[in-house]
């Protein structure tokens, strides 16, 4: 196996610790603890947090910022496909010409929508604000690992720039921002138990 | 501002670093950045200020923790913003976090991710509180509940003056001598708390709800030593203070006897009583409801009949966030306005997306951000005016007072009343 195979792989082994480390503390820490009575069922609430309350129609975030909020989801479908393909590659496996174009598309549309949030990153003013290097920098490397998944698709070539930026990523992820990977499941969670309780979520049919 | 002490910085620490569970955590490490959540707060929509949206309040908190409870913010502060708690970050944060939020949670319904920006917030108004910069304003409320037993430090002979004045004006428009409000009767069923607003500026409103007990022959009391249904102390953040006073309500609840606790038309109270009150306590509390769920069930049940044609104006409601994203009580005070309201319009948009009024979150308390609360009020003036009402009917008393204001300054000619008093309008008696 080739040297930067070997670094992508430590890469890969050292995210999945980390990962680990993030949740099995999660694990530890457990739920809160709540002395009030509850009003509705926390379960109820769990589920409708990963579901019905994602419903774009129903978030502002999404419905009022269409652009960005079809960036983002072409954007992280894109990240999951071009880590998919990664580990497949890793392990010597593959894809069809066909598939292969297919998936190129997909990791090339997410590298243009990450792209596109970067650039709107950098020209909003209250996004400047809020920003920090993480925010750019998490942004930059997720687009480009995607753009390079995209090139050794199509191309089959660039394979050791691509395993070492996606080794960079590797090791990045759960240190910055991009450790919101497995936080975010874990707000959701949060969300749906809390409004759950208090019967908020799911909220009452009209 | 004075430069923070060693001391003072380690009690803010604290907060971050005295883990209970996952919840907090999971919250200042889930925002991304997105800026999303700018166009669902009121204070960014009015102001227009890339620093006043929502993720930037988490940003406040986060920064923080970064800086102090991760290895990437210990050995890179600069590459993930991680901030030191000094002087210029606790000005930052007194003025964001307590000045610039109502606590609403609108941005929480609507944040891509899901993180609960309200209880981000609340948990920096701790750090704030443990390190002593609660605003004084705030804090003088805290303190006169804490030594006078209600917020707004009204003598007992004050009180109970009140009560006999009210007491007396329900038994003329009912025209029965017999209509009492009882004051600490033991073996009551129902304990009814009050907003001390209510007998501080609006008695009427004590003297409508006890016409609805009364009608709806409720076996119920007031107390004298624990009838004050806010605790403050939610919102400066300081849980020993919130411990107090929902330990004070608790007890007299047991000590009355009483086997449900009623709670005044008051978001917040309703909030730290129904839901934050039994933690703060450590346990949990009878039977507890608002009193919007008690009215609604006496309509339901039958106990008490209304004529809507007696309320001929059109009629808005305006939601309590407290009330509706906090509590889930949404489904009950539309029940109630179908009985009283015969021409009720909706605002838009209500319910679980209601626009705060802007006095929530302490802000009524806080006569600084005076200038702010009033601007940001600018959405929910537009929203009842839209509504063409003549009468704008909320659950809450602290509602009650931010939409008093704005009807004045936006001269929106409305009426400003609380469910009880429209109820009591309407309320069939024979």
């Amino acid at each position: 196996m080739p040297w930067y195979y070997w670094i992508a792989l430590i890469a890969l082994a050292v995210c999945l610790a980390g990962f680990a480390w993030h949740f099995l503390r999660l694990v530890r820490l457990g739920k809160p603890k709540d002395h009030s009575r509850p009003a509705g069922k926390p379960a109820a609430g769990i589920v409708y947090s990963f579901t019905a309350g994602m419903n774009p129609v129903n978030k502002e975030s999404a419905f009022l910022h269409l652009p960005t909020y079809t960036a983002g989801v072409i954007f992280h479908i894109a990240s999951f496909v071009s880590l998919l393909v990664f580990i497949l590659f890793l392990f010597g496996i593959q894809p069809q010409p066909v598939l292969s174009n297919v998936l190129a598309f997909i990791a090339a549309a997410g590298a243009v929508s990450g792209l596109a949030m970067l650039i709107k990153r950098i020209a909003d003013k209250k996004l400047r604000i809020l920003s920090s290097p993480d925010d750019y920098f998490s942004n930059a490397i997720v687009s480009l690992f995607q753009a390079l998944t995209a090139l050794v698709l199509v191309t089959g070539q660039y394979v050791p720039a691509w395993m070492l930026v996606s080794a960079l990523l590797l090791l990045y992820m759960p240190v910055g921002k991009l450790k919101h990977a497995i936080y975010f499941f874990a707000a959701r969670y949060h969300l749906g138990l809390f409004y759950g309780w208090r019967n908020v979520w799911p909220p009452p049919k009209a | 501002m004075e430069k923070p002490t060693r001391e003072q910085i380690q009690a803010g620490l604290e907060v971050l670093r005295n883990l209970q569970d996952s919840k907090l955590i999971t919250h200042l490490n889930s925002c991304v950045h997105c800026g999303l959540c700018a166009e669902s707060c009121l204070y960014y929509l009015t102001t227009r200020d890339g620093s006043l949206i929502p993720a930037n309040k988490v940003e406040m908190v986060s920064s923080i923790y970064r800086r102090y409870c991760t290895l990437t913010g210990k050995v890179m502060p600069k590459l993930v913003n991680a901030r030191k708690l000094d002087e210029v970050t606790i000005t930052e944060m007194v003025d964001k976090l307590y000045g610039a939020c109502t606590m609403c949670a609108r941005c929480v319904r609507h944040c891509s991710i899901g993180v609960d920006i309200e209880y981000v917030v609340r948990t920096g108004r701790e750090m704030l509180a443990r390190m002593g910069y609660v605003p004084e304003s705030l804090q003088a409320t805290v303190d006169a509940a804490l030594e006078t037993g209600n917020n707004m430090a009204i003598p007992d002979e004050d009180f109970l003056d009140t009560i006999e004045w009210m007491e007396e004006e329900m038994q003329d428009e009912l025209e029965d001598p017999e209509a009492k409000i009882p004051i600490n009767k033991e073996k009551s069923d129902v304990l009814y708390t009050l907003n001390p607003r209510e007998p501080k500026f609006f008695p009427l409103s004590i003297s409508a709800m006890a016409k609805i007990f009364h009608v709806a022959g409720e076996n119920w009391t007031l107390s004298t030593r624990m009838y004050d249904v806010t605790n403050y102390a939610y919102f400066t953040g300081n849980p020993e203070h919130g411990k107090v006073i929902a330990g004070r309500m608790l007890e007299e609840v047991k000590r009355v006897g009483a086997n449900k606790l009623v709670l005044a038309e008051c978001g917040h109270g309703a909030r730290a009583s129904r839901w934050e009150g039994p933690n703060y306590a450590g346990e949990a509390y009878p039977d507890t409801v608002t009193s919007v769920e008690q009215i609604a069930a006496y309509l339901r049940d039958g106990r008490i009949k209304t004529d809507p044609s007696l309320t001929p104006e059109r009629v808005t409601l305006h939601d309590p966030c407290n009330l509706v994203r906090g509590g889930g009580i949404m489904k009950e005070q539309r029940y109630i306005m179908q009985h009283v309201a015969s021409d009720f319009a909706e605002m838009t948009p209500h319910g679980m997306d209601n626009f705060c009024c802007g006095g929530g979150g302490g802000q009524l308390a806080m006569s600084e951000y005076n200038e702010r609360r009033i601007q940001i009020a600018e959405i929910k003036a537009e929203q009842i005016r839209k509504t063409g009402a003549g009468i704008v009917v909320t659950p809450c008393h602290n509602c009650v007072d931010q939409l008093s204001q704005i009807n004045h300054t936006y001269r929106l000619n409305v009426q400003i009343k609380t469910i009880a008093e429209v109820v009591a309008d309407a309320l069939v008696t024979e």
